[in-house]
C-alpha cells in the first residue's frame, strides 16, 4: 500500500521545507539565546520578508504608488534590499522598543512580541491589501534537481537545503571561533558579568537582532518563492516553528535546526498519509500535536539547557 | 507615615464596599444600565451588550493571566468551543441557560486538559500549548469530516429561545442585552470575590513565584489547573452569549485576532483587576467601533491599521504603565485626596 517512490518523495518534499523552517527557527534561538527574548513574531518577520521582495520588484502593489512611477528592482536587488530592511529592522526594534524591556517580566516581553506581530502583519496588510501577490517570473527559480527514485526537490527548497545547512554551519563556527562570536555567548551567560569586562550589551543585542531578522527573512522568500508569492499564510509558519525550537530545546541552534527537519517531515507526512483520513489541512496540525507530547515528555528539547531555579 | 486615610482593621480593608461613597454610588449607578435600552438607540444598546458579552470573557482571561499568571493565547478557541456546544445544546430544546453552563463546561474541560503541561513547564510552554490549541481548534471547527462532533462548520441560531427549556423567551436585542448584563454582573462578583478568598491568595502566590508558593504548601499545580478550569468556563460561556448575539457561527469570529483584543482591553485596564479589565473591554470597544466607522467611512483598506493601533497600545501601556489605566487613575486619585496638604 505504501509505495516506496510515493514515500520517498514525500520524506524529501519534508526535508525541503524542513530546511526552510530551519531558517526561521534558528533566527527564533539566535534572538533568545542571546537576548532572552521569546520572539513570537518571529512568523510575521517572515512575512516581512516574503512581502518586501514582492514590493521591491514591484512597487506598485503598494495602493499610494501610482502604477509605473516607480521602477522595480531586478529579481537580485530585491533580495538584496528586503535583507538590508531586515537588518535596519532588527536595529530599530532593540533602540525603539528591546531596550525598555531590559529586566521586565517575561510575561510583558512575549506580550510586546505578540504585539509586534500584529503590528507586522496589519502595516503588510494596510501596505498591499489582503491578497496573495505572486513573485516576478525572473526571481523565482524554476529548475528543479531530479533525485533517484524518481523524486525530485524544486529549486526553493534546494536553495533552502544548502542555505541552512550553511547557515548552521557559519553560526556554530561562529559562536565557537569568533570574538564577537564569543563575546555573544558571554552576553548570553551572564549579561552582568559581560559588561563588567567591557562588553557592550546594546551592541551584542543589535547584532543578535540583525543576524536573527536577516535569517528569518531569507526564511520567509525562500517560503514565498516555493509557494510562487507571498501569501498571508505565511504568519502561521510562526507556530510551527515553534514545534521545532522546543524539540530542539529553545537555545540551541543546531537544535533548531534538527528539530525542523522533523516539524517538516511531520507535517508533510501528514498531509500525505494522514490528511485523506481525517480531513484537509491536517498536515500543520500534526506537527502541534507532537508539540504537546514534546512539552509533557521532554520540555527542554534535545539540546536545551536544563534551567534550575532559586527563590 | 505618609498622610493619607488609612483602614484600621482587616474586615473594612478586604470589604467589597470600603467606602460610604462606594455605597451611594453602587446604588446610583447601579439602576442606569437596566434602564438603558429604553433610552439608546438599537445600535448601541448591541454595541453594550457586546462589551458586556467581551467583559465576561476578558474577566476569565483575567483569571487566568492576571490572577494566576499563565499565558493563554487560546480566547478565540474557548470562545469557539464554548460558542458550538451552545449551538448544539440549543438544539436539543434545553434553554439558553443549561447551553450556556454546558458551554462553559466543555470549554473548561479543554482548558484544564490543555493545561496538564503545567505539571512539568510553565511561562512560555503554557503559551504555545494554547496557542497550538488556538489552531488546532481552527481546524477542527473548519473541518467538514468532524460534523458529527460541532455540528456544521456554519450555523445559525434560532431567534427565539427560551432561557431555561422553553420559557421566559429570548428573543429581542433587548433580551439577549438584558442577559448578557446579568451575567456579566455575576461574573464580576465572581471574580471580585475570587480575589478576596483563600483560591485567588493561592492563585496570585503562585503568580509571584510558584517556587516560593510551593515551599509554602500550596499546591501549584493543582492551583493553576482550577484557574484554567474557572477562567475557561467564563470565557466559555461567554462564547456561547457572544453566538447568540451574533445569531450565526463561522470558525471566522474566533480566530487569534481575537485573543489579541482581549488582550488589549485587559492590559490597557489593568491586569489582575476586575474594574481594571470592565473599563479596558469599555473602553477599547467603543474606541474599535469609532475606528471602523472612521476608517471605512475615510479608507477602506484602513482597518487592516487598527491591530497596529492595538500592538502600539499594548506596547506603550507595557512600557509607560504596566499595571494599566486604572492603577494610573489610583494615582491620581490618592494625589486629589491628600491635595494641597500631602505630607
Amino acid at each position: 500500500m505504501v509505495d516506496a517512490g510515493n514515500l520517498f518523495a514525500t520524506i524529501v518534499a519534508g526535508i525541503g521545507i524542513g530546511a526552510i523552517y530551519a531558517l526561521i527557527a534558528m533566527g527564533f534561538s539566535l534572538i533568545y539565546k542571546v537576548t532572552g527574548v521569546l520572539n513570537f513574531a518571529q512568523g510575521q518577520l517572515a512575512l516581512v520578508g516574503a512581502y518586501f521582495v514582492a514590493i521591491f520588484a514591484a512597487p506598485s502593489i503598494v495602493w499610494f504608488v501610482p502604477s509605473g512611477s516607480v521602477a522595480g528592482l531586478g529579481g537580485i536587488g530585491a533580495l538584496v534590499a528586503t535583507i538590508l530592511v531586515g537588518i535596519l529592522l532588527g536595529i530599530l526594534l532593540e533602540r525603539a522598543i528591546f531596550r525598555f524591556f531590559i529586566g521586565e517580566p517575561v510575561l510583558s516581553v512575549i506580550i510586546v512580541t505578540l504585539a509586534l506581530g500584529g503590528i507586522f502583519s496589519g502595516f503588510i496588510r494596510f501596505l498591499v491589501g489582503p491578497n496573495f501577490r505572486a513573485y516576478p517570473a525572473s526571481i523565482l527559480p524554476d529548475w528543479n534537481v531530479p533525485l533517484p527514485l524518481g523524486a525530485e526537490i524544486s529549486g526553493p527548497f534546494a536553495i533552502g537545503v544548502v542555505l541552512s545547512l550553511a547557515v548552521v554551519i557559519a553560526l556554530m563556527l561562529f559562536f565557537r571561533y569568533t570574538v564577537t562570536g564569543s563575546i555573544l555567548r558571554a552576553a548570553a551567560s551572564d549579561q552582568q558579568a559581560a559588561m563588567a569586562l567591557g562588553v557592550s550589551i546594546e551592541r551584542t543585542i543589535i547584532i543578535a537582532w540583525t543576524l536573527s531578522i536577516a535569517i528569518t527573512a531569507i526564511g520567509g522568500i525562500l517560503l514565498a518563492m516555493a509557494n510562487g508569492g507571498a501569501g498571508f499564510n505565511i504568519e502561521t509558519t510562526g507556530i510551527i516553528i515553534f514545534v521545532a525550537v522546543v524539540f530542539g530545546g529553545l537555545d540551541s541552534v543546531p537544535g533548531a535546526f534538527i528539530g525542523a527537519i522533523v516539524v517538516g517531515l511531520l507535517q508533510e507526512l501528514g498531509t500525505f498519509y494522514v490528511e485523506p483520513i481525517v480531513g484537509p489541512g491536517f498536515g500543520p496540525v500534526l506537527p502541534l500535536i507532537f508539540l504537546l507530547f514534546i512539552i509533557v515528555v521532554l520540555p527542554y528539547g534535545l539540546f536545551g539547557t536544563e534551567r534550575i531555579e532559586r527563590i | 507615615m505618609p498622610c493619607g486615610e488609612y483602614f484600621t482593621d482587616y474586615g473594612s480593608r478586604m470589604g467589597l464596599f470600603r467606602w460610604r461613597t462606594q455605597r451611594i454610588a453602587l446604588a446610583l449607578a447601579l439602576p442606569i444600565p437596566f434602564l438603558l435600552p429604553f433610552v439608546l438607540g438599537g445600535g448601541t444598546v448591541s454595541l453594550l451588550s457586546k462589551i458586556y458579552i467581551f467583559a465576561i470573557a476578558v474577566l476569565g482571561l483575567n483569571v487566568i493571566l492576571g490572577y494566576a499568571g499563565e499565558i493563554v493565547l487560546a480566547q478565540g478557541a474557548f470562545m469557539a468551543i464554548g460558542a458550538y456546544s451552545t449551538s448544539r445544546m440549543l438544539g436539543t430544546g434545553a434553554g439558553l441557560l443549561p447551553s450556556m453552563v454546558i458551554g462553559g463546561l466543555v470549554a473548561a474541560g479543554v482548558a484544564v486538559a490543555f493545561g496538564l503541561p503545567a505539571f512539568r513547564v510553565k511561562g512560555f510552554y503554557i503559551a504555545i500549548s494554547t496557542l497550538a490549541l488556538q489552531f488546532i481548534a481552527e481546524w477542527f471547527f473548519l473541518n467538514d469530516k468532524a460534523t458529527f462532533i460541532h455540528g456544521g462548520v456554519q450555523q445559525s441560531i434560532p431567534v427565539d429561545v427560551g432561557l431555561i427549556g422553553g420559557f421566559v423567551s429570548v428573543s429581542s436585542r433587548t433580551d439577549i442585552y438584558f442577559v448578557a448584563l446579568v451575567s456579566m454582573l455575576l461574573f464580576a462578583m465572581l471574580s471580585l470575590n475570587l480575589s478576596r478568598t483563600g483560591i485567588g491568595r493561592s492563585f496570585r502566590a503562585v503568580h509571584e513565584n510558584d517556587l516560593a508558593a510551593a515551599v509554602l504548601g500550596i499546591n501549584v499545580f493543582q492551583n493553576k489547573l482550577l484557574a484554567f478550569a474557572i477562567g475557561g468556563f467564563m470565557i466559555g460561556f461567554s462564547g456561547g452569549l457572544y453566538a447568540i448575539w451574533i445569531g450565526f457561527l463561522d470558525p471566522g469570529f474566533f480566530t487569534i485576532e481575537l485573543t489579541l483584543e482581549h488582550y488589549v482591553m485587559l492590559l490597557f485596564g489593568g491586569l489582575g483587576r476586575v474594574w481594571g479589565a470592565l473599563l479596558g473591554v469599555a473602553v477599547v470597544s467603543f474606541l474599535l467601533d469609532y475606528l471602523r466607522n472612521f476608517f471605512t467611512a475615510y479608507a477602506g483598506d484602513a482597518t487592516a491599521l487598527i491591530p497596529v493601533i492595538f500592538g502600539a497600545v499594548i506596547i506603550i501601556v507595557l512600557a509607560v504603565e504596566p499595571k494599566g489605566v486604572l492603577a494610573a487613575l489610583g494615582q491620581l486619585k490618592e494625589y486629589l485626596r491628600k491635595w494641597p496638604y500631602a505630607y
